[in-house]
């Protein structure tokens, strides 16, 4: 296996004449905890939605396990191994949390376009998905409806839906944004555990969850790559605090 | 001399593009202000006409006084029509702004059906613009010419208005981003009135400009508005002058076909929708993924899994209907409920599930009834064999109705689904072997599988209610399969379903080859029940009621259609020498579903009941 799981050459995306993302060489070693920070508007969401192909790139190459991915379908990417959460809680509201995982293990494990069969067939997953389920805490939650279930764990309702994959890479797109002390201290604990075997990328404004989880660090700022190295460079670097705090 | 017809054509076609660049012009002003397809575009631009004629009959104003004042009556009433009834909806999908559109068309129509009759009204060619000129080619009508050119002139003064002037430049940023310009000071509610009164009184103006060459008749909006809503799919909404140039460039291509290949002047509008659809699905100014996901969704029920509830009640239903030819009731009446009550279901299983609006699912009820009725009649198949010919007919037309529609999201997806239907009813008007206006008549009840004495009404009772719940079971497991989890997933948030690596595309395009084919089973058992196959079910109102049913019934449950279809059918039979008051009844009903009874009869019921039903 390569040193990078995902290389990104030359990322550029524009919006009508307004450059989004422009020239980014990204690259997420294999194994790690990769962050990716900046102040809003930075293009951090713009270069998840570009690596997981929900859009297309205007110019530039991502290459994953040294593959060429840049034209390739989002479903394609997410089959690959590459899955994504999304910034504004991504459940199936009308799903129980159990149906939620059940849905992705579903999709790994075939079978998904019967409909001739009862949809019991499903409860072969049952197992797995309480696992899942426990893992990140949500083992009393099953059969509660996505919809009625507070914001945090929705979250890790996601987290858990999306580990259901057994992705070899994950990219969580603020994961920590809106919740309480005790479920930020709960859900670093399940990236730091997950983290261990599969590579994350991640989009996250609380720098304290940053400085603990990530090996490396990328600052974005106005779309370009402004530094890039572990916490301690990052913190020192001039630019960077400029950027953050107008100084 | 062969020349002189082939201008005189093109002269027609670019008439005919006038009144689709006019009317498509109205249709994007509004859809980029309230994200609305209007359905009742087609209703203002006849109400235009009347208007006109109106103004000369009891107020002695002629043509030039009604070019002014029929728009701006009719802008008027869509002025009002949008502060009593759009509104309450902006919040809501667009695809709930097609629905009431298309009540209000229903309305509006009959209304002028009740009044008129279906019958043209003459309207005079003004004086100034009687006679013609020679122009050595061909003979000029002036008034045609005037059509055009006017016509243009008013499409540049609207392409002017909205994006050169200050109010345009208004405009277009209320429609980026509503709540900002609001925040400048500017009274956005009161813009999204006035455009959608700015719209409608182009759609009249094409009526007025229209009164002296077409009659002035209450359906004459009902079929172009579908001619132009294919050209809108064609063009695309984004930009003004963008339908402009498809509505003219289209009714050229209309008239070339007239000269050049008559049979087909009446599909190639469709045709070259379904081409480029082909050649490029997204539409030629289409948007990738990037485009919101536009679906209706059921209103919540209040309980979940809970669906044996649902069974459990149609369980008892059924058995109430099999006890049914103990009793008195008319049994063709309920035979006719049960097809009516399958195909909506079947109906229901695109939209209540898979989040699908087709406004095209007659295209399989009425074409399973003519294959179905002529492999029985003319090829002498038994029942059951000509049933098998009507649904694998159906299956086949979904797989290729599918590949061309499904990859459009929301109300294109509806305009395109309707647009193919239409497609097949010209084709079905000329096809020899539906008899055209006639259809299909006296189909010969020959035993089923050998034993089965279809011309007994008590075996055929029993044979429709064997397929109506074969049918529904068929759409229950479907619901509750893993197929139907997938398909939930799709309709509550696709974005996420494609990150978890679902083909979505291809999940719908099975739910819309299954409903297509259920469609059809329930065309094809309706041959033997009314005993003819005719143009009736495949025209778009048929259509309009298959989605009136569910909707009333209830989207996204299992009884629904059944209730549903129970009282729009016998509001039919009972209400039938009313005429056409049953159609403004209709329309109503529509209104009121989409205002206030979204849940339907049986999504209210579930929810006092909190069960699932």
């Amino acid at each position: 296996m390569s040193e990078y799981l995902v290389e990104t050459e030359n990322l550029c995306k524009e919006f009508k004449g307004f450059a989004a993302v422009s020239n980014v060489t990204l690259k997420v070693r294999t194994g790690s905890i990769h962050a990716l920070i900046g102040p809003n508007g930075a293009g951090k969401t713009t270069c998840f939605n570009l690596l997981t192909k929900f859009l297309k790139p205007t110019a530039g190459t991502i290459r994953y396990r040294g593959q060429d991915i840049t034209d390739l379908p989002p479903t394609d990417v997410a089959r690959r191994g590459m899955v994504r959460s999304f910034q504004i809680s991504a459940v199936f509201p009308g799903m129980t949390a159990l149906e939620n995982v059940k849905l992705a293990l579903q999709r790994a494990r075939g079978g998904s376009f019967d409909f001739w069969r009862s949809r019991s067939a499903l409860r072969a997953y049952d197992t797995r998905a309480r696992e899942l389920l426990d893992d990140v805490g949500l083992g009393d939650f099953a059969g509660t409806m996505a919809a009625e279930m507070p914001y945090g764990r929705k979250r890790a309702l996601e987290i858990a839906t999306t580990l259901a994959l057994d992705p070899d890479m994950l990219l969580l797109d603020e994961p920590m944004a809106g919740m309480a002390h005790e479920e930020i201290d709960r859900i670093s604990a399940l990236i730091r555990r997950i983290g261990k075997n599969r590579t994350i990328l991640m989009v996250e404004h609380n720098l304290n969850v940053v400085a603990d989880l990530s090996d490396e660090i990328t600052v974005l700022a106005r779309g370009e790559i402004l530094a890039q190295g572990s916490y301690r460079d990052i913190a020192d670097h001039p630019g960077v605090r400029e950027a953050y705090l107008g100084v | 001399m062969a020349l002189n017809a082939l201008f005189s054509q093109l002269l027609i076609g670019l008439i005919n593009g006038s009144f689709y660049a006019l009317l498509s012009l109205g249709l994007a002003v509004i859809f980029g202000m309230l994200n609305i397809i209007n359905f009742a575009h087609g209703a203002f631009y006849m109400i235009g006409a009347f208007a006109a004629y109106f103004l000369m009959a009891s107020a002695g104003i002629g043509y030039w006084g009604a070019l002014i004042l029929a728009p701006v009556m009719v802008g008027l009433a869509g002025m009002a029509t949008e502060r009593l009834l759009l509104r309450r909806l902006a919040k809501m999908d667009h695809l709930y702004g097609l629905l009431m559109t298309f009540g209000l068309a229903l309305v509006l129509q009959g209304v002028f059906q009740v009044a008129f009759g279906s019958s043209g009204l003459p309207y005079p060619i003004p004086e100034a613009l009687t006679g013609g000129v020679n122009l050595g080619f061909m003979f000029l009508p002036l008034y045609r010419g005037w059509v055009v050119v006017f016509s243009l002139v008013a499409c540049i003064a609207t392409w002017y208005l909205i994006e050169r002037t200050r109010l345009g430049a208004y405009l277009r940023a209320a429609t980026e981003n509503p709540s900002l310009v609001r925040a400048f000071g500017i009274n956005v509610p009161l813009m999204i009135t006035v455009t959608y009164g700015f719209g409608v009184a182009l759609a009249a103006l094409a009526g007025v400009l229209s009164a002296p060459i077409n009659s002035v008749r209450p359906l004459m909006g009902a079929d172009l508005i579908i001619v132009v809503f294919a050209v809108v799919v064609i063009g695309g909404m984004g930009s003004i002058l963008g339908s402009v140039i498809t509505g003219f460039a289209v009714g050229v291509v209309e008239g070339l076909t007239k000269y050049f290949y008559p049979e087909a002047s009446s599909t190639v509008i469709f045709v070259l929708m379904v081409l480029i659809l082909l050649v490029k699905p997204t539409g030629l100014t289409g948007r990738g993924i990037e485009a919101t996901q536009s679906a209706v969704a059921p209103e919540p029920a209040s309980a979940q899994g809970r669906e044996r509830v649902a069974l459990m009640v149609f369980g008892v239903v059924v058995i109430g209907l099999a006890l049914l030819p103990l009793t008195s009731v008319y049994p063709y009446f309920i035979m006719q409920i049960l097809c009516f009550a399958l195909v909506a279901g079947a109906f229901n299983l695109l939209i209540g599930h898979g989040g699908l609006l087709s406004f095209g699912h007659a295209m399989f009820f009425g074409s399973a009834g003519y294959i179905t009725a002529h492999a029985v009649k003319v090829w002498g198949l038994p029942p059951e064999l000509g049933i098998l010919a009507g649904v694998a007919a159906c299956a086949g037309l979904a797989a290729l109705a599918g590949a061309i529609s499904i990859r459009r999201q929301g109300i294109y997806f509806a305009m395109i689904t309707l647009a193919i239907s239409q497609m097949l009813y010209f084709v079905y008007l000329r096809a020899p072997f539906t008899n055209g206006e006639d259809g299909i008549q006296s189909i010969p009840k020959d035993r089923m599988f050998g034993v089965l004495d279809l011309a007994d009404t008590t075996v055929l009772y029993y044979v429709v209610l064997a397929g109506f719940i074969l049918g529904t079971l068929a759409i229950y497991r479907t619901i509750n399969s893993p197929f139907g989890q997938v398909l939930k997933s799709i309709r509550e948030n696709e974005p996420r379903a494609i990150s978890l690596g679902y083909r979505t595309t291809l999940y719908k395009y099975v739910a819309f080859i299954l409903s297509g084919t259920l469609a059809g089973f329930a065309g094809s058992l309706k041959v033997f029940v009314v005993q003819n196959a005719s143009l009736t079910d495949v025209h778009w109102s048929m259509s309009g009621e298959i989605v009136l049913i569910t909707l009333l019934g209830g989207l996204g449950t299992l009884l629904g259609p059944l209730a549903g279809a129970f009282v729009i059918i016998s509001s039919q039979h009972h209400l039938a020498e009313f005429g056409q008051w049953v159609t403004v009844l209709q329309g109503a009903i529509f209104i009121a579903c989409v205002v206030a009874f979204r849940r339907g009869i049986v999504g209210e019921l579930a929810k006092v009941l909190k069960i699932s039903l």
